[in-house]
Order: structure tokens, then C-alpha cells, then sequence
């Protein structure tokens, strides 16, 4: 019927100039997303190469953008992938850790949040909307706050070393705000966790019902109708609440500065906020930032294809 | 399902390679117009580093002229301060407001170098900054400063006679001095066993394996670095010598894997929380430190060290009068509060940071219970700036072999 209506309108758009169905009008729809891409995305991102291939100042080290790509000079940026790269390669270590870290936190954040979003979809029934504002209850607490009541849990004498003491029965001493990397994971997944419940949640209430009571009429364990009807049909929803969660987590320098503070937990974020406040390096800042654009356009492209084959299946 | 057969569906209308390709083109094309909106740069000359055996007299400003004499602040304008976070006194923002009818708006930032690009950007319109003295060539050669009229500052006889005519701003053309500080090494007793006497040198304390994850240093890179290059016994903390810093090189990757420290600016409030035992210290956050002791920890746990010869490394802040400001005759008269007696001792109160006027006697501050006795070895006294250790601004390519050493040390790898 719908598809019936979609065609009607294609048919008519000779006929009709200008209206619904006049291409023009699809295109134009186009038009406040192209603007909100050009204006802050591709001009930001100008912006960032001509800092990053622009020259600096000589007294005041601060950077020069050179708006033409036929001056642009590649020092800067060859700079950060010869330290990522090449034999001096003292950035690539912060590379991989942060990889290291956002898979794991992301990982766990999945497996927290999936269980989570499922009973919230499946099984909360009128207290649905109960749960869901008690998902949401976090936002409303600034990600600074959240992370500075970690520090009064975990500092040398604060509850998890105490709880760990069972009540001096053992000797706990440990510094777990000294660079634990340990630490800067458990404060990754407690500061997005939430923004992944969101999302999985909004997928998992999508699935149609009827067909996972088909498959169990069709006699499929409880196990089989997850695995075969209700995880490819939030698939989706995985993906984009990965990504919702793991390109934050790639650029974030907050967590690890608050609960350790230590270079041997340094991520990308780190030498890119180090870089931006430092004199001279600003363009190395901005290579770092095109670094974390090539490693987060692998999951954008999974993500794509995902949606893409979505809709062929729904073709 | 009926979506599908919309237009984004059609294969001639998807964004083919050829359509991001020629939108690339149509970018670079557009940058010779985006360059019109170009940045302004500098053609500043040779770069000229004042120090205490290289005093510099620095000519008057011809972009921006001094104020006329016998101006009064115009009663509701805006006097716009650019300061650190906490480094004024509130109650001291509200009595000038009050005295004078005048709007003040503070904005904070959390380095130099962070305060420094938006300055340079010169379209903010501060009136006042507060540098320390390495950055004071620079921006009195990139032009950004205008020069202080000293009919306004009547108060400047409160100061100690050696910061009347400082080295790094003879005839001080440019500069008030706001506030002075060491720094050393600060411990808690009940959380770091610290007996610095047992080191052949003190700062060895920092790679004593016994306070691994237990300890912190300043995220300053030259105040790091200096702390180690007088480790090493060069007390020329502004060395070019590529020999030297490699060694300080080699001993900052060493002190990071063996000892996992916190690097940072706010021990001031860990310490005194119980995040670890021993750090670095600026003399400032040393006294201020027990304002955030928790009140079942006795102040007297509290320490602080530095060189009982003197020789170690102190340094002051200025107040300088930003030309982009609009408000210079309000920031004259706020310079030449910061130098009343009243003032300071508010600004003392709150920040813990020292002003160097002459009522502020080390017997007197531990008297009237600005300093705690087990911490007035954080006091500045005049005579530490005859053999204390300033940190200098650096020239250009020494200054970039610091940055890629402390950006080596902070990347972790």
C-alpha cells in the first residue's frame, strides 16, 4: 500500500512542478543537512588542515592557517606520523592504548547496557517509563561531577580500599588514582554506559514482538529466538550505540586526567589536549585529530554497510 | 517497505566518488577567498630575552600610548581581568566594584599558553592579564601590552625596593608585580615517611621507589625540567645545552616508569585529600594547602621544602595592561589596588600566593595566621631573589627541544 502511494508520487512528478513529487522538492529537503554538514564539518575540518599544514608564529608560537593547500607545509603532520610510524615512535604506544582502552570499555559497556536495555524493552512493562527516566538520570549530572565522586571512592583512603580492607581485616593500600589503567577503563564505561543503554534501547523496543512468538511457536529455545531473531534485528542498534559511545571514548582526555593523571595512561585525547596547549604544537594537535578521524571512519563504514544491508533485506 | 523506493534510494542520486572529488576541487578552489580572512602575523625582528644579567628596557609601545593622568574609572562601564582560576580574591573584585561603580568580568584560564592564544586573538577586549615574567617579551613584542601610567600607581611604595625596577621591565614601563613564589617539595607526614637529609640530593626524593604511585609532579614543563636539571647539579635551569637536557630527558622516562606519577597543577587540593603523599610544590599552593585538609587531619602534618642556601627556584607574576582593552583607566586603578596593603592581604588570604610589599614580613604572616610555622619555609623573602633561580623565557629552538622532551614524557610511550 505504502509502496503504492511512494510510486503514485514518483509517477506524478512530471506533472507536478515544484510539488511533492517535483524532484526539486526531494532535493531540497536535502538542504538544511547539507548546510549543518558544510557548515560544521567540512569547514571545521578546513579549518583544522589549514592549522595543522599552516606555519607558526615565530614569538608568540601560536598557529598561522594557511588557507591555500599550494603552501601548505607537511612538517607538523609528517612530525606525528613519524612518531606514530616511524623508529621514533614515542606517540604510538598512547595509539594503541587508547585502542586498547575504548575496546575493552566499549566491550564492557555492551555488556552491561544490552542486558539492561533488553529487560527495560522486554520486560519492564509499566515501569518502563519509570526505568527509562532513571536511565536518563545521569545526564543530568555533569561528567565532571560523576567522575570526581569516583575520586573520593577510590582515592588511597576512600570506600573501595576500605570495602576491600573488610573492615581492616586485610591490609589495602592501593593507589588506584595513580595511573591504573585499570581505572581509566572503569571510569570509561561509567560515563558512557549510558549513552548506550539509549539507543539499544530504542532498538530492542522496535523489534516486532510477533515474530519473535513465531519463532517459538516454530520451536525455537528461548536462546535460539535471541540469537536468531532478536540480535540480528538490533544489530543495527548495536553498531550505532558502539558508535555513540566508542568516538567519544576515542577523543576523550578527561577521564584519564581526573582518575590518574599519569603519562602511562596518556590517550589520544591526552596529546591532543597536551598539543593544543602547548606553544607551537597546535598543528600537531590536528594531525592527531585526523589520526582519530581515519580510525573512526572504519566503524562509520561497518556502521553504513550494516544500515545499507538493512535495507536491501527490507528491499 | 516504502521508504526504500524514496529518492535517497536512487542510484543517480547517491553521492557518487566523482561528486566528492569535484566537492574537494570546489574547497581548495574556495581557499585564496577563505585566506582573505586572514590571520594577522608578526614581523617582530630579533627576539630579545630579559634576565637578571641582561636587564631590558623595552621601548614604548607606538600601537597603543600610555593613559592621560587624572582620569577617574567611568562609573557602570566593564573592566574585563584575565586571570588564573582562584589566583584573585573575590571579596577584593567586590571592593573595587563597589569603591568605583565598575563592572568587573572575570574570565579564567588554565596556562599561559592556553591565556596567550587568546590574547593573540585580540578580539576579546581584556584589560588586565596576569603573566609571569617569561612571557612578558613576548607580548610586549608582538605589540599587545600598553604601557603603564605610573601617576596612577600610588601604592607602588609598598613594594620592595628590588621590584621597582625589575630586570625583566626596567623602569617598569609595563609591569606591576602581583604576587612571588618558590618551588620545592611539599610531604604529608602521616602518608610519605620523607627524610629529604638522607639523599645526596634532595630531589632524589622523586625517584625514591618507595613512593611509587604515591607522588606528583607539576605540569609546567620548565618547572619540571628545572627541578630535575638541579637534581643533576646545573643550576643554570635555563640550559640550552642539548647534552643537559638529554640527560633530563633520559631521567623524566625513567621517573615515569618507575615511579607512575600523577602529573598536575592541583596538589594544592590532592595532597590534602589523601591522593598521594609527596609532590612538587609552588610555594602558593603550599600555604594554601590547608584550607583543604579535611578537619579531622591536623595542619601539622603538613611540609614544605626548599634550598635552605636559596638557591633554588623562584619566580613572580605580573599584572600587565592589555592594549586590546577598553577600559585602561579602570585598570589602572585596579593595578594600583593590588598593591594596597588592604588588597593584597585579601588576595594573600584567599589564593595563598605571596604579594611582594614590604608590610609582608615572614614573622608577621605566621603571626597574623596567614601561614601555618610548619609551613614558613614556603615564605618569599626578598633576599631569595638575589640567589634564587628564575625561569626565563627560552629562545625559539631550545624552547621547542623542551616542548618535544615534556611532550615525550607526558605522551607515555
Amino acid at each position: 500500500m505504502a509502496e503504492e502511494i511512494v510510486t503514485t508520487a514518483a509517477a506524478g512528478s512530471d506533472d507536478n512542478e515544484g510539488g511533492v513529487g517535483s524532484p526539486w522538492f526531494w532535493r531540497g529537503l536535502a538542504l538544511p543537512g547539507t548546510a549543518w554538514v558544510l557548515l560544521f564539518f567540512v569547514a571545521p575540518l578546513y579549518v583544522v588542515l589549514a592549522i595543522i599544514f599552516g606555519s607558526i608564529d615565530p614569538i608568540l608560537r601560536q598557529p598561522v592557517p594557511v588557507w591555500d593547500p599550494l603552501h601548505w607545509d607537511f612538517s607538523q603532520f609528517n612530525y606525528v606520523m613519524g612518531r606514530i610510524f616511524g623508529s621514533d615512535a614515542y606517540f604510538r604506544p598512547a595509539v594503541l592504548r587508547t585502542i586498547e582502552y575504548v575496546a575493552i570499555a566499549s566491550f564492557l559497556c555492551l555488556l552491561i547496557a544490552y542486558p539492561v536495555a533488553y529487560f527495560t524493552a522486554r520486560f519492564a512493562g509499566r515501569w518502563k517509563g519509570v526505568i527509562l527516566a532513571c536511565l536518563i538520570a545521569p545526564f543530568w549530572i555533569s561528567y565532571m561531577m560523576r567522575m570526581l565522586a569516583w575520586i573520593n571512592l577510590l582515592q588511597n583512603d576512600g570506600l573501595v580500599n576500605r570495602a576491600l580492607s573488610a573492615g581492616g581485616l586485610f591490609d589495602v593500600h592501593e593507589a588506584w588514582l595513580s595511573g591504573h589503567g585499570s581505572t581509566v577503563v572503569l571510569g570509561l564505561v561509567y560515563g558512557y554506559v549510558p549513552y548506550m543503554i539509549l539507543p539499544l534501547f530504542a532498538g530492542l523496543d522496535r523489534a516486532p514482538v510477533s515474530m519473535l512468538e513465531a519463532a517459538r511457536d516454530l520451536g525455537a529455545s528461548r536462546w535460539q529466538t535471541f540469537w536468531r531473531v532478536t540480535w540480528p534485528l538490533t544489530r543495527s542498534a548495536v553498531v550505532v550505540s558502539l558508535l555513540v559511545t566508542t568516538l567519544p571514548m576515542l577523543g576523550d582526555y578527561f577521564t584519564n586526567d581526573l582518575l590518574s593523571g599519569s603519562p602511562s595512561t596518556s590517550m589520544i585525547g591526552n596529546l591532543i589536549n597536551n598539543a593544543v596547549l602547548t606553544p607551537g604544537q597546535t598543528g600537531q594537535a590536528g594531525a592527531f585529530v585526523l589520526v582519530i578521524l581515519v580510525i573512526s571512519v572504519l566503524p562509520m563504514f561497518l556502521y553504513v554497510r550494516s544500515t545499507r544491508s538493512g535495507t536491501d533485506i527490507a528491499v | 517497505m516504502a521508504a526504500t523506493r524514496g529518492p535517497a534510494s536512487d542510484p543517480a542520486r547517491r553521492l557518487s566518488r566523482r561528486a566528492l572529488v569535484q566537492g574537494g576541487l570546489l574547497t581548495a578552489a574556495a581557499a585564496p577567498f577563505l585566506a582573505a580572512c586572514g590571520v594577522r602575523t608578526h614581523d617582530y625582528g630579533e627576539l630579545i630575552i630579559p634576565a637578571p644579567n641582561h636587564p631590558v628596557k623595552w621601548p614604548l609601545s607606538k600601537r597603543y600610548t600610555a593613559i592621560a593622568s587624572g582620569q577617574k574609572p567611568k562609573p557602570g562601564s566593564v573592566l574585563r581581568i584575565y586571570n588564573y582560576a582562584d589566583y584573585v580574591s573575590p571579596r577584593m573584585l567586590k571592593d573595587f566594584e563597589s569603591k568605583w561603580g565598575v563592572d568587573i568580568h572575570l574570565s579564567t584560564f588554565n596556562d599561559a599558553d592556553e591565556a596567550l592564544t587568546k590574547i593573540a586573538a585580540e578580539s576579546l577586549g581584556f584589560d588586565l592579564y596576569f603573566p609571569s615574567y617569561d612571557s612578558v617579551g613576548k607580548l610586549i613584542q608582538a605589540n599587545l601590552l600598553r604601557p603603564v601610567n605610573q601617576d596612577y600607581l600610588t601604592n607602588a611604595d609598598n613594594l620592595w625596593d628590588s621590584f621597582r625596577d625589575p630586570w625583566y621591565d626596567r623602569g617598569a614601563r609595563y609591569t606591576i608585580p602581583y604576587t612571588i613564589y618558590s618551588t620545592g617539595i611539599g610531604w604529608r607526614t602521616d602518608l610519605a615517611d620523607v627524610d629529604l637529609t638522607k639523599y645526596p640530593n634532595p630531589f632524589d626524593v622523586f625517584w625514591d621507589t618507595r613512593f611509587k604511585g604515591n607522588m606528583a609532579i607539576l605540569d609546567d614543563w620548565h618547572t619540571a625540567m628545572a627541578m630535575v636539571l638541579m637534581r643533576d647539579g646545573i643550576n643554570d635551569i635555563n640550559t640550552t645545552s642539548s647534552h643537559a637536557l638529554s640527560r633530563v630527558r633520559d631521567e623524566l622516562i625513567s621517573l615515569r616508569s618507575t615511579m607512575r606519577p600523577k602529573v598536575t597543577i592541583t596538589m594544592y587540593n590532592d595532597m590534602p585529600a589523601g591522593q598521594y603523599g609527596l609532590a612538587q610544590f609552588w610555594s602558593g599552593d603550599a600555604i594554601n594547602m590547608p584550607y583543604y585538609l579535611p578537619k579531622k587531619v591536623d595542619v601539622d602534618v603538613l611540609r614544605y621544602w626548599f634550598p635552605p642556601n636559596g638557591v633554588g627556584e623562584v619566580d613572580n607574576d605580573l599584572c600587565v595592561c592589555l592594549g586590546q582593552g577598553s577600559n585602561p583607566v579602570a585598570a589602572h586603578y585596579f593595578m594600583n589596588a593590588i598593591l594596597d596593603e588592604t588588597s593584597a592581604g585579601q588576595n594573600f588570604g584567599f589564593t595563598g600566593y605571596q604579594p611582594p610589599l614590604k608590610q609582608f614580613t615572614p614573622s608577621q604572616l605566621v603571626k597574623q595566621g596567614f601561614v601555618p610555622a610548619n609551613l614558613a619555609t614556603a615564605i618569599v623573602q626578598e633576599s631569595d631573589f638575589e640567589k634564587g633561580l628564575p625561569l626565563l623565557e627560552l629562545p625559539v629552538t631550545a624552547d621547542t627541544e623542551y616542548h618535544e622532551i615534556w611532550q615525550e614524557f607526558k605522551s607515555g610511550g
